[in-house]
C-alpha cells in the first residue's frame, strides 16, 4: 500500500522521447504479443478464463475508478496523504491510458473492416455481378479519399503545417482533400440527412391515422403540439383565451400554448425518464454480466 | 456521512474524494443496491426458482418475420446498431441477431448482418458463424453475409437502405443504438413491404420506429429480449433483479414526490451555496438602505437573517440527487523530484 501511496504520474506518462518511454512501449508491445500468443496456445477451454480475468481486471478499473475518492484540489508534484489518496491519485493518472486502450483496439479492427469491404466489393467486380461498377467507383474513392487524406494530414503537422489553414497557401494536397471530403462527402452526408424530412412526413401519416383509441390520443397530442408551433394560430386562439384569463385566471391553462407546454413537461418527460430508468437499469445488469462474465449466451443454444 | 449542516470548516479538514462530499454516497448506495438486486436474483434463479416474464410481442414477432421471408424466399437483414465499439448495447444487439440468425440457419434462409463498426463487425462474425456450426449447417454460412458497411453515419445510412432495396429483404431487425438515420432504414424496409422488428436504446429515436415498424422493443424491453428467449437462468435472475430495481425507484420517485411537495410547504432559515450553509437573508426595514454608490443606483437595502418560502432546490430528495461540491483546499507535501519544466505527455 505505500508503495501505491508513494505512486506519481510517471507509472502512466514518460517524457517524449525519453529512453523510459520506449521502455514502456517496449513492455506493452511484448505483453500485448505475449497476451496474444498466450490465447492462441491455450486449449478453448483455458481460453475462456483468461478472456474473463482481463475483462474482470479491466472492468475493475471503472469500477473503482467509479467508487473511489478522487483526489480533490490536486497540483502537479504533489503527494498524496495517505494510501487511500494514493489510490486516487493512481486511478487519476491512469485515466487517460486506460481510456486509449479502446481506442488501440479500434484502430486495430478498422484494418478488419477495409478488409471487410474489399473481399465484398472485389468479389462483386471479378465476378461481374450486377452493379459491379459501383463497386470499382467505391475501391476507388477508398483509396483516393486516403491519398489526399493522408498527404493532407502529413503536410499539416509538418513544420509549415500552420500556413495551410490559409488558402493561399494550400497545395494540391488541400485542394483535393476539401473536393472530396468539404465538396463531396459532406454534401452527400447531408442530401441523406435531408431525406428524413420526407421520410417524417409519410410516417407520420401512417402513425396519426385514428385506427384505435391509443392512436387518436397521439393523434391529438401531435396536433396541439404542431400546432402550437403556428404563430397564426395561437395568435387567433391564444389572445382572446388570455383577454378572458384576466377576469378568470383559470382560463389561461386553456392556452394552446399551455396546453403544448403541459404535454411535452408533464406527460412526456416523465414518459422519457420511465423509459431512461429501464435502459439504464438494462446496461447496469448487462454490464455486470459481461464484467463478471456471467454472460455467456451469443452464439450458444 | 456529512449532512447539510455540517460546518464548512470540517469539510476543508477531510482529505477524501468530492464525489463522498455533501450526499455525493447516495448514488454509490443506489447502485450497491441495484447490483446486490441483480446477483441476488440470478443466484435465486440458478436455484431452480421459476421467475415470471410477461410477454413480450415483439420477441415473438420474430420467429414469424423470418417464417415469413422463408416462404418468400427473400433474406432477412439485421443492424446491431450504431455503437462504436463493442459495448454491452451491441453485445444485446448481437444476441438478438445470433437468435434470429439460428431460426435463419434452420430453414437455410440468407441473412444480411450489416455493421457499422468495424469491431462489432468481428465479433458478429465470430458470432453468426458460431450459430452455424451449432446448428450443424457451417456449409450454409456464406462469410459475406456479415458485412461491414461505413463508419461514417450516413453513408452507412445509405449503403443499408440500397440493400434493403436490392435484396428485397423480406424481414428486418433494427437492433441497438440508432440516431436520426433510423427512419431511413425503417422507411426504406416499408416501402418494400417487409416486416419490421426495432429497438433503439436511443429515446428520441423510438417514436420514428413506432410510426414506422411493425414491431417495437420499448426501452428495457430490449434487455430483457437474451432472457425471454434462451430463458436461461443467469439471464431470467437478471431481468427479475431489474424489475426490483425498478420497484425501487418507483418507490423513491413516489416517496420523494410527497415529501418534496410536504417542504415546499414550509419556510427555511439556511440555504446552501458551493456546500456551504447560509443564513437567509431579507431586506430589514428598521434599519435605513445603503444609499447608491453610482448615481442613477439603486439603493442597498440592510439585510437581516430571516426565513423565506421553501423552494424545490430545498427539499431534502433534491439535495440528496443533486449534491453540491464546495471549493476545498488540501495541502499535501510536494514530491522532491518533481520537475515542472520537464514536459510529460508520451504515456498519456
Amino acid at each position: 500500500m505505500n508503495l501505491i501511496a508513494q505512486a506519481t504520474s510517471s507509472f502512466w506518462s514518460a517524457p517524449n522521447g525519453s529512453s523510459q518511454l520506449w521502455m514502456m512501449i517496449t513492455i506493452g508491445l511484448l505483453a500485448g504479443v505475449g497476451l496474444f500468443v498466450g490465447l492462441i496456445a491455450v486449449p478453448a477451454t483455458m481460453r475462456r478464463y483468461i478472456v474473463g480475468a482481463v475483462t474482470f481486471l479491466a472492468g475493475l478499473y471503472w469500477v473503482l475508478f467509479f467508487i473511489w475518492p478522487i483526489p480533490i484540489d490536486r497540483k502537479p508534484g504533489e503527494l498524496p496523504n495517505g494510501p487511500v489518496e494514493g489510490v486516487g491519485f493512481w486511478l487519476k493518472d491512469a485515466n487517460g491510458t486506460v481510456s486509449s486502450f479502446g481506442t488501440i483496439l479500434s484502430a486495430f479492427m478498422i484494418g478488419m473492416g477495409v478488409y471487410s469491404l474489399l473481399r465484398v466489393h472485389l468479389t462483386k467486380i471479378t465476378r461481374k455481378r450486377p452493379d459491379w461498377g459501383y463497386s470499382v467507383v467505391l475501391l476507388a474513392s477508398i483509396v483516393i479519399m486516403a491519398f489526399f487524406g493522408y498527404g493532407d494530414w502529413m503536410q499539416t503537422i509538418g513544420p509549415k503545417g500552420s500556413d495551410l489553414q490559409f488558402q493561399k497557401n494550400w497545395t494540391f494536397m488541400q485542394y483535393g482533400r476539401d473536393l472530396l471530403f468539404e465538396g463531396l462527402l459532406q454534401q452527400m452526408d447531408a442530401a441523406m440527412f435531408s431525406v428524413i424530412a420526407f421520410y417524417i412526413l409519410s410516417a407520420a401519416y401512417r402513425a396519426f391515422r385514428i385506427r384505435s383509441i391509443e392512436s387518436t390520443i397521439l393523434l391529438a397530442a401531435a396536433l396541439i403540439v404542431v400546432v402550437s408551433k403556428m404563430g397564426a394560430v395561437t395568435f387567433m386562439v391564444d389572445v382572446p383565451i388570455a383577454k378572458a384569463a384576466e377576469t378568470t385566471p383559470f382560463l389561461a391553462n386553456f392556452q394552446i400554448g399551455e396546453i403544448s407546454k403541459w404535454i411535452s413537461d408533464t406527460v412526456q418527460t416523465s414518459s422519457i425518464q420511465g423509459v431512461k430508468f429501464g435502459v439504464g437499469l438494462g446496461a447496469l445488469a448487462m454490464g455486470l454480466r459481461m464484467w463478471l462474465s456471467l454472460e455467456k449466451t451469443g452464439g450458444r443454444s | 456521512m456529512l449532512n447539510l449542516f455540517t460546518a464548512p470548516q470540517l469539510i476543508a479538514d477531510l482529505t477524501f474524494g468530492e464525489q463522498y462530499l455533501d450526499r455525493g454516497w447516495f448514488r454509490i448506495v443506489v447502485t450497491v443496491c441495484l447490483v446486490f438486486f441483480v446477483l441476488w436474483n440470478i443466484r435465486r434463479a440458478k436455484s431452480g426458482q421459476q421467475l415470471y416474464i410477461r410477454r413480450i410481442a415483439g420477441l415473438n414477432a420474430i420467429d414469424e418475420a423470418i417464417g415469413r421471408a422463408t416462404e418468400m424466399g427473400r433474406p432477412v437483414l439485421m443492424v446491431p446498431g450504431l455503437s462504436d465499439n463493442v459495448d454491452a448495447i451491441a453485445v444485446q444487439a448481437l444476441n438478438i441477431c445470433a437468435h434470429a440468425t439460428r431460426i435463419a440457419a434452420k430453414f437455410a434462409n440468407p441473412i444480411l448482418l450489416c455493421c457499422y463498426s468495424p469491431a462489432v463487425y468481428t465479433v458478429a462474425q465470430e458470432m453468426i458463424r458460431d450459430v452455424y456450426q451449432q446448428e450443424g449447417v457451417i456449409d450454409r454460412y456464406d462469410q459475406d453475409s456479415v458485412r461491414f458497411v461505413s463508419d461514417r453515419q450516413f453513408a452507412f445510412a445509405a449503403g443499408v437502405s440500397g440493400m434493403i432495396l436490392r435484396e428485397q429483404t423480406a424481414a428486418t431487425f433494427f437492433l441497438g443504438q440508432f440516431y436520426a438515420e433510423s427512419l431511413i432504414f425503417a422507411e426504406s424496409a416499408n416501402s418494400i413491404g417487409a416486416i419490421q422488428v426495432a429497438s433503439s436504446t436511443e429515446v428520441t429515436q423510438t417514436p420514428f420506429f413506432i410510426a414506422a415498424c411493425d414491431y417495437v422493443l420499448i426501452g428495457d424491453e430490449f434487455y430483457a429480449a437474451s432472457a425471454y428467449l434462451s430463458r436461461e437462468p443467469v439471464l431470467v435472475g437478471s431481468l427479475t433483479g431489474q424489475d426490483w430495481g425498478k420497484l425501487l425507484l418507483i418507490g423513491c420517485v413516489v416517496f420523494g414526490s410527497f415529501v418534496s411537495s410536504a417542504e415546499m410547504f414550509s419556510m427555511v432559515t439556511n440555504e446552501k451555496s458551493k456546500g456551504i450553509v447560509q443564513h437567509v437573508l431579507v431586506p430589514d426595514p428598521s434599519k435605513p438602505a445603503e444609499p447608491p454608490k453610482e448615481p442613477g443606483g439603486k439603493p442597498k437595502p440592510a439585510m437581516m437573517e430571516g426565513t423565506r418560502k421553501a423552494t424545490l432546490g430545498d427539499a431534502f430528495f433534491q439535495q440528496l440527487l443533486k449534491p453540491q461540491k464546495p471549493e476545498i483546499k488540501v495541502v499535501r507535501e510536494m514530491d522532491p523530484n518533481f520537475d515542472p519544466k520537464k514536459e510529460e505527455g508520451g504515456g498519456e
